[in-house]
């Protein structure tokens, strides 16, 4: 038997029956702004005993804990914990008897009630003014940009709301926020701006992506790249063989709604020979991808090629001796979530060399929320990739020009002898 | 220098503190030192003290030679002494659940701080409309064409003749600890 467990021995059997859920999850009566019900939790069967059904958030002794483990259930926390949890009351969190934080939360609960009223008669009055046609309410400008107002007015009031709620808090950081909530998304873009994005301008502006790709980038949705199930981060060198197949995205929208969006990969290092520099090359491309706050993922090998790509993915592979390419993945947003004519599309872009990003911009109105970066150069495996997808230059090496030095910088020059 | 403790010796060693506590009596190594040597100066400094080889140098022997010994600052051993001193406390640490009744007693003191500052200033600009309100009143509904209004506005003499005896000591947030010095007398004029 485990130290812990002989420690609370005597308390076990009587406790063990008053012991209902391991983590409850109360809802509050004044909490009418969240109107999802609590999630119906698995309760553990009262009418048998505890071995013969353990709960893995109060299994303490190792018997048990392998039973559990063979059943294919992995005990909660740790070993020490659950004991403690078997003689604790396990009160929830907000009926925790603290004086001082019940005051705090008496507190709180009063501010959220008046800021639910004012959201109200927000959102009154926003009716009252959109049912007023433009002469009644003045000039139709001001009544545009009042109501605009007044909408940012509601959704900072929304988060105000519950942005004091240690269970939203809780809730958050457990990474079990509800993001089609407006104030799982504030806090979760939040957390993003803190460090995510911050990290991911910085390597696209210092390796020169930005102006290069595109004139300029303001990242707004939050981009995970993922070869084989395995996270990339922005700027880091992929290998040939990892990136035969399209990567998965999850893009990650803080805004309500759905947005249409155009993902475009794009090479801007191929080395051109001839002209002594770099072209473009667009490794894929693909229009009309739905992403909202809730539905993230997107698969690009996935993504119908009737409808939706336009170029598929090009497995992406470096010389030997050229410098390294930089991949760069944007998420364009489509002028209004207006889906673009697919057919049109691919009757008109034919070329993966020829077609830019920035003529792309121009010419369907699309705008850059999203960028990611990754690189590739030459390793082991990218002979046999640039087999596979029949590269033409595969046995070809890059050597860079000797650059003759000017007559005066020459260690030995012959007019020293 | 032998008064010290070892413990304390050996502290002062590891942090290159010179050892110049001159005790009150020379001690027997210091009277001979002083005997060999035979300086004519009758005081040799502290430092001299502590390091008999090089009189004229207050660098220790150790850092004077290039790459040897510790080249750590002594500001960074400082806190590293008291940083890790037994007698420093430790980091205040909460478990997750008291970390978040601590937050939630932050953030409600907060918002009750900020509802106060805001009802503060919305009673201020109450009792500012009220004023303006009342003299707009005078101005227009006096029946005099505004004199009452205009006699009023006359600041001349208002800071010149009396100061507001506010003025008269530095503003505090609270009264003094005695409210009132009843032995106060005016000081005689001569």
């Amino acid at each position: 038997m485990a130290h812990c467990e002989r420690a609370s021995k005597p308390l076990l059997q009587c406790l063990r029956n008053t012991y209902t859920r391991s983590l409850p999850v109360i809802q509050l009566p004044t909490r009418g702004f969240h109107s999802t019900a609590a999630a119906g939790e698995a309760q553990p069967d009262q009418s048998q005993p505890f071995h013969k059904s353990p709960d893995p958030s109060l299994v303490s002794s190792p018997r048990l804990e392998r039973r559990l483990m063979r059943q294919g259930t992995a005990p909660i926390g740790s070993r020490r914990r659950r004991a403690a949890l078997q003689g604790s009351a396990n009160l929830p969190f907000e009926q925790l008897p603290y004086q001082c934080f019940q005051e705090a939360r008496q507190v709180l609960l009063a501010d959220r009630v008046e800021k639910l009223e004012e959201i109200e008669k927000m959102r009154q009055k926003i009716a009252r003014l959109e049912a007023l046609s433009p002469e009644e309410a003045g000039n139709e400008q001001s009544q545009k940009s009042r109501l605009r107002s007044m909408q940012l007015h509601l959704e900072r009031l929304k988060i105000h709301a519950d942005i004091n709620d240690p269970l939203v808090k809780r809730k958050f950081e457990d990474g079990q926020g509800d993001m089609s909530k407006p104030i799982y998304r504030f806090l979760a873009d939040r957390k993003w701006r803190e460090y995510r994005r911050k990290i991911l301008v910085q390597r696209i502006t210092q390796m020169n992506v930005v102006p290069d790709v595109l004139p300029h980038c303001e990242p707004i949705v939050d981009t995970k790249l993922y070869f084989n199930s395995r996270q990339v981060q922005p700027g880091d060198f992929v290998e040939a063989k990892n990136s035969t197949s399209a990567p998965k995205l999850d893009v990650q929208l803080f805004e309500r709604g759905e947005k249409l969006v155009t993902i475009a990969v794009v090479d801007p290092d191929v080395p051109n020979v001839e002209a002594d520099s770099f072209d473009y090359k667009m490794h894929y491309l693909a229009v009309n991808v739905p992403i909202s706050a809730v539905n993230t993922k997107v698969d690009l090998s996935q993504l119908s090629t009737d409808s939706q790509v336009v170029f598929s993915w090009l497995p992406p592979v470096a010389q030997k001796g050229s410098p390294y390419h930089r991949l760069s993945l944007f998420i364009m947003e489509q002028k209004d979530s207006q889906p673009l004519d697919f057919a049109a599309m691919k009757a008109k872009e034919t070329d993966r060399a020829s077609t830019l990003l920035r003529t792309l911009q121009a010419r369907y109105h699309l705008k850059a929320i999203g960028a990611h970066l990754f690189r590739t150069q030459w390793d082991e495996s990218t002979l046999e990739v640039m087999k596979q997808i029949g590269f033409s230059e595969a046995d070809v090496e890059l050597r860079r020009k000797k650059v003759e030095p000017l007559p005066y910088k020459r260690r030995n020059p012959s007019s020293f002898r | 220098m032998r008064s010290l403790s070892p413990a304390l010796a050996s502290l002062a060693n590891v942090f290159r503190i010179p050892m110049s506590l001159t005790p009150a009596r020379p001690t027997v190594s210091r009277a001979c030192n002083e005997i060999l040597a035979r300086r004519p100066s009758p005081q040799p400094g502290p430092i001299t003290a502590a390091v008999q080889s090089a009189p004229f140098s207050s660098t220790s022997s150790l850092a004077k030679r290039k790459g040897k010994g510790s080249n750590v600052d002594k500001r960074i051993t400082l806190i590293r002494y008291f940083l890790y001193h037994p007698l420093t406390p430790r980091p205040l640490r909460f478990s997750r659940n008291r970390y978040l009744r601590h937050w939630t007693i932050h953030r409600a003191w907060q918002l009750f701080q900020a509802k106060q500052r805001s009802a503060h200033e919305l009673e201020l600009e109450r009792q500012y409309q009220a004023m303006q309100s009342a003299c707009e009143e005078l101005r227009v509904g006096a029946g005099d064409g505004g004199r009452l209004f205009r006699k009023s506005m006359i600041k001349k003499g208002i800071f010149n003749d009396m100061f507001p005896i506010e003025y008269g000591r530095m503003q505090t947030e609270y009264p003094a600890a005695e409210g009132w010095n009843h032995d106060w007398k005016r000081p005689e004029k001569k």
